[in-house]
C-alpha cells in the first residue's frame, strides 16, 4: 500500500513542476498562436542562470530565480521584437521554422559557451527528505513544487486582476477587437512573450537543483511539454495543467509498475501525444479550431 | 527544352558512374550529399502539401534499423535490405498521415518531433531486437563495397529527383499547392485532402528510409543516437530551405550548399557544435530574408533584370506567394 501512496506523492510533486513547464508554452499559444519552439532554451537558461548564480556568487536557486526570471525574460522579449515579430502574419511554416532554428542557435550557443558536460546545483536540501514510516518525499521536490504553485497561482491572479492580464486574455481572445477597445496588440505580445520566458526560465531555475543541466536539456522538455499541451488543449491554461498533472501521473505510474519503467517513462509522453492527436485533438479543454 | 533534359540525363548519368573512378573522399562526398539530396526532396514533398515535419529522422531510422536488421537476422544482402527499408517508411508515414488527419500544420510537425523522439525510446527499451542503446554491426559479411553504396546513393538521389520532376508535370502537383494554400477551398473544388495527405507523405517518408536504409551499409553501425539523430532533421529541413522551399531544383542545390557550408564551418572552426550553430542560424537568417531559397531568390533576380529596374520597383515590393 505505502508504494501507491509513495507514486502518488511523486506524481503530484512532478505535476507541479511539468505544469510551470508548460503554462509559458500554452499562454503564449494562446496569445500569439505562435508556437515556441525555443521554449525548452529558457528553460536552460534559467538553469544556467541558476547554476552560475549559485557557483560563482554562491546564491541559492530559490534566491536567484526572480533575477533569472528577469534576465531571461528581458533577453526574450527583444528576441521577439528583433525576430519572431516579423513573422506574426506569415504562414505556418515560416513561423515554425523561425523558432525552430532560434531554438537551435540558442542550444548551440549554450553548448560553445559552457560545453555539454552535464552539471548539477548542490543545495542543502537536494538530499534531504522528510519520512513517514516508508514513505519518502525529498525536500527538494517539495520545494520545486512549492515555487510552482506559487507562481502559477501569481500567474491567474495576474491575468484575472490586473489590467495588463485582463488585457493579455482579450488579445488571446480576439485580436482584432483587443486593437478596436484600444489595446496595443503587439506591445502585449512582447509582453507575454517575456512572461512565457519568464515562466520558462522559473522552471529551469527549480530544476537545477533536481535534474542535470545540459544545453540539450531543453528540447526533451519541450517534447514532453508539446504533449502536455496538446493532451490539456492547444490554449487553455487550466487545460494545461490538468494535462500536465495526468502526464506526471503516467510517467510516474509506468516507472513504478512497469518492468524497467525509468526508460519506458521517457516514451509515455510521445505515447500520449499521439494517442491525443488520434482520438481527440483538441485535447481536454481547448479548441482545435483556434488553429486554422 | 529538350536541350535541358538531356543535360540533366547525361548529369544523372555522370553522378551514378562518377563513384567507379572517384577516390574514397570523393566517394564518401557522393555518399553525404546524395543522401542529403534524398532527405531534401523528401522534406519538400511534403512541404509542397502544407506539412511542416520536424521529425524527419524519424523516417531515417526506421529505414536504417529496416535494413540493419533484416540483414542481421533474416541474412538479406543490400538491394533486398531496401525494399523493406522504404516499406516501413510509407507504412510509417501514411499512419501519421491518418492520425494528424484534417489537422492543420503545428500538429503534424508536433507529431513528426513526437514520433522520432518516441522510436529512440522504443529502440533504446528493446535491446533484443534492436540492439539497444550498445548499437549494433552490420553483418560484415554482407557489406557491399563503398563504391557500389555511392554509386546506389546518388542513383536513388537521382530517382527521387526524377519522380518530384514527374510529380510536377501532373495534377497532382496542383492538388498539393491547392491543399497547401487554403485546404477548405481545395476540398470544395473536389480535392480529396485526406487521401493526398497520404500519398504525399508515403512517398515522402519511403524516401527518407530508402536514405537512412542505404546510409547503414555504409556507416554499418547504428544505435538509437545515431538512427533518431535530430541531426538528420535539422538537415532534412535546412537544406530545402536553403536551396529554395516548393521549387524542384531547391533541394538539390541547397544539399550541395548545406554540405558545402558544413564542410567550411567544420574546416574553418572545428567545433561540432559551431556547425548546429551556424545551421541555426542559416534557418533564422533565411526565413527572415531569403524565403524563397536560392533558386526563388535567384528567378526573383533574373526576373527584375529582365523586367527593368524601373517597372519592377512596382512589382518587387510586393511579395510573390510562396
Amino acid at each position: 500500500m505505502s508504494f501507491f501512496w509513495q507514486c502518488l506523492i511523486d506524481s503530484l510533486l512532478l505535476g507541479g513542476l511539468y505544469s510551470l513547464m508548460s503554462i509559458g508554452l500554452s499562454l503564449g499559444f494562446g496569445v500569439t498562436r505562435i508556437i515556441n519552439f525555443a521554449h525548452g532554451e529558457m528553460i536552460m537558461f534559467g538553469a544556467y542562470g541558476a547554476y552560475f548564480a549559485s557557483i560563482l556568487l554562491g546564491v541559492d536557486p530559490l534566491l536567484s530565480l526572480p533575477l533569472v526570471a528577469i534576465v531571461v525574460a528581458v533577453t526574450a522579449a527583444v528576441l521577439f521584437k528583433a525576430l519572431i515579430e516579423k513573422v506574426l502574419n506569415a504562414p505556418h511554416i515560416n513561423q515554425i521554422l523561425l523558432l525552430f532554428g532560434i531554438s537551435l542557435a540558442l542550444q548551440n550557443v549554450a553548448a560553445i559557451l559552457w560545453t555539454g558536460d552535464a552539471r548539477s546545483v548542490a543545495t542543502p536540501y537536494s538530499l534531504t527528505a522528510f519520512e513517514f514510516e516508508t514513505l519518502l518525499v525529498p525536500h527538494g521536490r517539495v520545494i520545486a513544487f512549492v515555487v510552482a504553485i506559487i507562481l502559477i497561482i501569481a500567474l491567474f491572479c495576474w491575468l484575472r486582476l490586473s489590467e495588463l492580464g485582463r488585457a493579455t486574455r482579450a488579445v488571446a481572445e480576439n485580436g482584432q477587437a483587443a486593437t478596436l477597445m484600444g489595446i496595443n496588440v503587439s506591445r502585449m505580445y512582447m509582453l507575454s512573450f517575456g512572461i512565457n520566458a519568464a515562466l520558462g526560465a522559473a522552471t529551469g531555475a527549480i530544476s537545477s537543483f533536481l535534474l542535470t543541466i545540459t544545453p540539450f536539456m531543453g528540447f526533451h522538455m519541450l517534447a514532453k511539454a508539446f504533449a502536455i499541451v496538446v493532451l490539456g488543449g492547444l490554449g487553455s491554461v487550466p487545460g494545461t495543467i490538468i494535462g500536465a498533472f495526468a502526464l506526471a501521473f503516467a510517467e510516474t505510474w509506468v516507472s513504478y509498475y512497469v518492468p524497467e519503467g525509468n526508460g519506458w517513462a521517457e516514451g509515455v509522453a510521445f505515447i500520449v501525444l499521439l494517442f491525443v492527436l488520434t482520438i481527440r485533438p483538441k485535447g481536454i479543454l481547448g479548441q482545435a479550431e483556434a488553429v486554422h | 527544352m529538350k536541350l535541358r533534359i538531356a543535360l540533366y540525363v547525361l548529369l544523372a548519368v555522370v553522378a551514378v558512374l562518377l563513384p567507379l573512378v572517384a577516390p574514397p573522399i570523393v566517394n564518401n562526398m557522393i555518399l553525404r550529399v546524395g543522401s542529403l539530396v534524398m532527405l531534401a526532396i523528401s522534406w519538400n514533398l511534403a512541404a509542397n502539401a502544407g506539412l511542416i515535419s520536424l521529425g524527419h529522422s524519424a523516417f531515417w531510422g526506421l529505414g536504417s534499423y529496416a535494413a540493419l536488421l533484416v540483414a542481421n537476422k533474416l541474412g538479406w544482402p543490400f538491394f533486398a535490405s531496401l525494399v523493406p527499408a522504404m516499406i516501413i517508411g510509407a507504412a510509417s508515414a501514411a499512419a501519421i498521415a491518418v492520425i494528424t488527419g484534417r489537422l492543420k500544420g503545428i500538429f503534424f510537425a508536433i507529431a513528426m518531433l513526437a514520433l522520432s523522439e518516441g522510436l529512440r525510446v522504443i529502440a533504446v527499451m528493446t535491446p533484443d531486437f534492436t540492439g539497444g542503446g550498445a548499437g549494433v554491426f552490420i553483418d560484415q559479411a554482407l557489406r557491399p563495397t563503398t563504391q557500389t553504396v555511392a554509386m546506389v546513393t546518388a542513383f536513388c538521389a537521382v530517382a527521387c529527383a526524377a519522380i518530384a520532376y514527374l510529380i510536377s508535370l501532373t495534377p497532382f502537383h496542383y492538388a498539393c499547392r491547392a491543399m497547401r494554400n487554403n485546404e477548405s477551398v481545395s476540398e470544395m473544388l473536389g480535392i480529396n485532402p485526406l487521401r493526398f495527405r497520404i500519398a504525399v507523405l508515403s512517398l515522402s517518408g519511403a524516401m527518407a528510409s530508402l536514405a537512412g536504409g542505404v546510409n547503414i551499409w555504409y556507416s554499418g553501425f547504428l544505435d538509437p543516437m545515431i538512427g533518431f539523430d535530430l541531426h538528420v532533421t535539422i538537415l532534412a529541413q535546412i537544406a530545402p530551405i536553403l536551396g529554395g522551399i516548393h521549387t524542384l531544383a531547391g533541394p538539390i542545390i541547397g544539399a550541395f550548399a548545406t554540405i558545402g557550408l558544413s564542410e567550411l564551418t567544420r574546416v574553418l572552426l572545428g567545433e561540432q557544435g559551431v556547425s548546429l550553430l551556424v545551421y541555426g542560424l542559416i534557418l533564422v537568417f533565411s526565413i527572415l530574408y531569403m524565403p524563397k531559397g536560392i533558386v526563388g531568390t535567384w528567378n526573383s533576380w533574373v526576373e527584375y533584370r529582365s523586367r527593368g529596374a524601373s517597372r519592377a520597383k512596382v512589382g518587387a515590393t510586393k511579395a510573390a506567394p510562396l
